[in-house]
């Protein structure tokens, strides 16, 4: 188990490199940075172009930038990915993309997560019920709610949703679902208590609308892998052996049938990832999310490279994770 | 089912007091859209301490949902009625609870595929121990070494260290034992066993059978023993019960049922089953017709569409199952034992006293709904009538041209054919990290209008010299010649007019035709690549009745045929082109016995019209024994021997296929219990790293039990080459010796 894991890890790494090659060349040949400096009316000096450009490498080649932007040697000691510094913004000098990029994780990890684990915990149930109650009432009910889950665009979806919130807020004069924002503004005085509340009330809306599809994709698959399970021939084994049928469905059944369902969550964590944009655009959170869409307004080539290595990162992450769940589930796996 | 009235089993036998499973009147309905589905109907019998009891019918026939139905495995949409009482305790309708503390503690179940069968997360030991610790109030430590001793006792060597294995680090011989382990696990009182042996070779069968015998010797508990295999029904039980259509229609010993079949059904399975003892090219008289749709069963008995006695009372009436008037009651001396009477479900079971399978069932070849009625007639008198509207069955096909050495030409060749599999690492890099000898130097001729086969255990390489033969796949060296031209060096596109004359005949007949192809498109595709468009209409309907079918049905697409019919269909395509010569991969292994009697005459008549060349690839050898005229056995990708048909049923010398020939159960149960055994131990090794010298030397009984051990050097140093005893009849073992077995 210990080689499988070191075996994973070690091929994540060329993973990564590659990832950055593509990540470096699909920003560098989007476009030039610069180019709405250069068309400025007034036209700009040569001189405040030139020290632009220097000032974001573009005077030097493309391999040169991506050495520079990787390692930072010969860079102005703000750049270089192995030192932990993103380079340099063009949003100006109080810009730092690492400090927003951390708070932006924070922030997004806690929606992502949350989302993360509902979306799972809710499809393995409501996937193994549906499968033990094949057809019936409830099964019927399952389908429709993820059929009708499936459907629905995310930021239409989280439109819907948090409409609903407000109107409900305003029929019941409260103010119980938060639409707006991570936290509330007044964070400053709050005990940790009372933090934690604040957060998870303001977690509810988006993580809803962000777990739904996945939800629902993810139910029908464990319905269909415990369906299968439980139709096969050593859970009926099991069954002529006398266990109980409870124990059976736990011991037996569930545990395999949770393997097919780590692939596609797996993949399904990069739709996470890309949902978690439209999510905290609607409920106007300040996350990864937005720190994306502000990096592609501002033609911020560093932030954005940043922020594509970081869901990279993440990714790659969750898949080997998810190698080391296949591991710990299924005993064929760790023989190679 | 509650209407029970017309499906009663006739008189219940009074049961005796050792009754240890006693079933009454069991039925089992499925609904589907169609309709609901009669699956079992009103199944009575009974089995005592220590007695084994086989059920045999073909697939369909209700005996497995029967032992379901027992165990309370069906799913919920099933509606089980009657009754089933275990050590006289009811077991149908009993919930989830109740039920679990039978299942297993009284009666245990062993189930078809051994690969399937246990749970791939969990070790071995894991699984045997949880079947002791639902039962019993021991410890974990106790368990475990209840599942050690269980282990041993089912002939699994090394048990401490194959406890802790998981199931995909075993063979399926030996997962099959585990399952035997799990199911003797509690003593139960029963052991129902649903086909334990038709997924595995037959070396393997034999030691699993073995394992079995041990268990039921052991817990001394009742075997229902369910197969289609009427040989491994003959060695193994006392007493048999026919299944037809979710029905019983025959009950008795071993002996009454197979030497005096009393019901057209048991009659006609006991003469389409190809016999290791019988005589090469004696004509199988398979049952016409296929069996009905449980939808929509006839209205009287169930087999009278295929019945050749069937009369006006047969489409009315359900006969019931009882003794046939004139067997009468048991002599003075006889014992009377009720459960051992000799019951059959037919309305004309007294005219059946004497009858043989060719007596009443036409060794034809043509594939048809039902008999001509003419026979009901015939079978008034004494005496049938021989041959059916154009055949003639006494005719001895084969005889002339296809014996073998005949001077006739030689048109397929191989010689030290070779063929290596690399085994790739894991990752990007994929390495070869070893090989895979599929097959390690085979040489072999084939002749006109000869039918060459090619045998061995799955794994042996037989399928993969097939496949290189037809330059479907490239060999790794040595050369195969078609009528001397070497065909090993052909571009796909030089070897496409060849392909005329070599068709191939796959297994399995459902995933070889194109389920959205109609099958006059199927059979007329070969002509449209080969430029033959023209007039493939006509031909189309030409090679559907020369395979046996009805030329107006080419226009149905295959899911509307059975699987007899689809092998027909395929066996057509592969006859577009008029070839020479057919490779034929298994053609009948996944045909019940009554089809596959048929499809295996179609195959003879063929080759006598056609002069067609026949390399018959199959694991089967009664099947071999049957059609073939030379055989060659293959072993971990060598051919051990080969001969004539005659020289090597009669006189093996090899002990490989000594061990083969003395595995595959007789239809028989006196010659099946008395015949001399020769017993290979173990699997077959793996063909990525093959023993030295004689690849059989880990298994063979002749190298373990008789060689010294200046003669075993010779084995394990020396490949023995394939020698030529002086008949043509060669064999590679260094201390060949000939064997009488049959």
């Amino acid at each position: 188990m210990l080689v499988y894991t070191a075996r994973r890890l070690a091929v994540a790494i060329p993973v990564l490199l590659a990832a950055s090659v593509l990540v470096f060349l699909m920003v560098d040949l989007s476009g030039d940075p610069l180019a709405d400096m250069r068309l400025a009316q007034p036209p700009p000096s040569e001189e405040a172009i030139a020290a632009a450009e220097a000032r974001y490498y573009l005077d030097r080649s493309t391999p040169e930038r991506y050495w520079l932007w990787m390692t930072g040697i010969g860079g102005n000691g703000d750049i270089g990915l192995l030192q932990g510094e993103f380079g340099p913004s063009v949003r100006g000098g109080a810009f730092d993309i690492g400090e927003q990029l951390a708070s932006g994780i924070s922030v997004t990890l806690r929606l992502v997560s949350a989302a993360l684990v509902f979306a799972l915990g809710l499809a393995v149930i409501s996937g193994v019920v549906s499968a033990m109650r094949q057809y019936s009432k409830l099964d019927y009910t399952l389908t429709f709610i993820g059929f009708l889950a499936l459907a629905m665009p995310t930021f239409w979806l989280g439109a819907l949703i948090r409409e609903g919130g407000l109107v409900f807020n305003q029929s019941t004069g409260t103010s119980f679902f938060f639409t707006i924002g991570a936290n509330s503004a007044r964070v400053g005085n709050m005990t940790n208590w009372e933090y934690f509340l604040d957060s998870a009330g303001h977690l509810v809306l988006p993580t809803i609308t962000l777990m739904l599809t996945s939800y629902a994709a993810w139910s029908r698959y464990q319905r269909t892998s415990m369906l299968e399970v439980l139709n096969s021939d050593y859970v009926r084994l099991a069954r002529s052996k006398g266990v109980r049928n409870s124990v059976v469905v736990r011991r037996h059944a569930l545990r395999t049938a949770l393997i097919p369902l780590v692939t596609v969550a797996t993949i399904g964590f990069v739709g996470i990832i890309e949902g978690v944009v439209i999510t905290e655009t609607i409920f106007q959170w300040r996350g990864l999310g937005y720190f994306f869409i502000e990096a592609v307004r501002a033609q911020d080539a560093f932030a954005l490279m940043s922020w594509l290595m970081l869901s990279g990162t993440l990714v790659v992450v969750a898949n080997l994770i998810a190698d080391i769940l296949y591991g710990v589930l299924d005993p064929r796996i760790r023989y190679e | 089912m509650t209407t029970t009235e017309h499906m009663s089993d006739g008189p219940v036998p009074t049961a005796g007091h050792d009754v240890v499973l006693d079933v009454r009147d069991l039925s089992v309905t499925f609904s589907s859209e169609d309709g609901p589905l009669d699956a079992v109907r009103g199944v009575t019998y009974q089995v005592r301490r220590g007695e084994a009891l086989g059920i045999v019918g073909e697939s369909g026939s209700g005996k497995s949902v029967t032992s379901m139905a027992i165990m309370g495995l069906l799913p919920r949409t099933a509606r089980v009625t009657g009754s089933a009482r275990v050590l006289d305790q009811e077991v149908i309708g009993l919930g989830d609870a109740a039920i679990s503390r039978i299942r297993g503690e009284k009666i245990a179940m062993i189930f078809q595929d051994p690969l399937t069968s246990l749970n791939p997360v969990y070790t071995i030991g894991y699984q045997i121990a949880e079947a002791v610790l639902t039962h019993r109030d021991v410890t974990k430590k106790q368990a475990r070494e209840r599942a050690v001793e269980l282990l041993d006792k089912v002939g699994i060597p090394n048990p401490e260290r194959r406890v802790d294995q998981y199931p995909h680090e075993l063979s399926g011989g030996m997962r099959q034992r585990v399952v035997i382990a799990i199911a003797m696990a509690n003593d139960p009182d029963v052991i129902i066993a649903d086909e334990p042996t038709t997924a595995l070779d037959v070396t393997v069968q034999a030691q699993v059978l073995e394992a079995l015998e041990a268990a039921r010797r052991e817990t001394g508990a009742a075997l229902v023993l369910i197969t289609h295999d009427l040989g491994v029904v003959a060695g193994h039980v006392d007493r048999v019960a026919v299944m037809y259509a979710g029905r019983l229609v025959e009950t008795g010993t071993v002996e009454d049922v197979f030497y005096r079949p009393r019901m057209p059904y048991a009659l006609g399975l006991l003469g389409s089953v190809p016999r290791l003892d019988g005589g090469r090219h004696e004509r199988l008289t398979p049952i016409l017709g296929t069996p009905p749709s449980l939808l929509n069963l006839p209205r009287g008995c169930a087999f009278a569409p295929r019945c050749p006695m069937a009369q006006d009372i047969c489409q009315e009436e359900v006969p019931e199952l009882a003794e046939p008037a004139d067997i009468g009651a048991p002599g003075a001396g006889e014992e009377d034992d009720p459960l051992r009477r000799h019951r059959s479900a037919c309305h004309f079971s007294e005219q059946l006293a004497g009858v043989r399978p060719e007596d009443l069932f036409r060794p034809t070849s043509v594939d048809a709904e039902a008999p001509a009625e003419v026979l009901a007639a015939e079978l008034g008198g004494t005496r049938p009538a021989g041959g059916a509207a154009g055949e003639a069955p006494e005719a001895e096909p084969g005889t002339g041209a296809g014996t073998p050495g005949g001077g006739s030409e030689v048109l397929l060749t191989a010689t030290d054919l070779v063929k290596n599999f690399p085994i790739r690492s894991k990752g990007i890099l994929r390495r070869k990290v070893g090989e895979v000898q599929a097959v390690s130097g085979i040489s072999l001729e084939l002749r006109e209008h000869e039918t060459l086969a090619l045998v061995g255990e799955s794994g042996c390489g037989k399928s993969t010299t097939a496949r290189l033969l037809l330059q479907l796949i490239r060999r790794t060296s040595g050369d195969v010649r078609y009528m001397g031209r070497p065909l090993h060096d052909l571009s796909d596109a030089q070897m496409r007019p060849l392909r005329r004359d070599l068709q191939l005949v796959f297994q399995d007949p459902f995933a070889s035709l194109d389920p959205r192809m109609t099958v006059s498109d199927t059979v007329a595709e070969p002509l449209q690549i080969h430029g033959r468009a023209k007039g493939a209409r006509t031909r189309v309907k030409e090679l559907l009745e020369l395979v046996g079918l009805n030329p107006e049905h080419g226009s149905r697409y295959p899911h509307e045929f059975s699987g007899g019919q689809r092998q027909r269909i395929g066996i057509a395509r592969a006859l577009a082109l008029n070839p020479k010569v057919l490779i034929l991969d298994e053609p009948v292994s996944a045909l019940d016995v009554s089809i596959q009697a048929g499809v295996i005459n179609l195959l003879e008549d063929l080759q006598d019209e056609l002069g067609l060349s026949y390399l018959f690839v199959s694991h089967d050898l009664s099947v071999v024994r049957h059609i073939a005229d030379r055989v060659a056995v293959m072993y971990l990708g060598k051919i051990v021997e080969t001969g004539t048909t005659d020289q090597l049923f009669s006189a093996p010398a090899h002990p490989y296929t000594q061990a083969l020939i003395s595995a595959i159960p007789l239809p028989d149960p006196v010659k099946e219990r008395t015949r001399e055994r020769i017993v290979v131990t173990g699997d077959v090794p793996s063909p990525a790293d093959p023993p030295s010298g004689c690849r059989f030397r880990t298994r063979c009984p002749k190298f373990a039990g008789e060689l010294s051990e200046a003669e075993r050097v010779r084995c394990v140093e020396e490949p023995p080459d394939l020698l030529d005893r002086g008949t043509g009849h060669r064999d590679a073992c260094h201390y060949s010796q000939v064997v009488e077995l049959i």
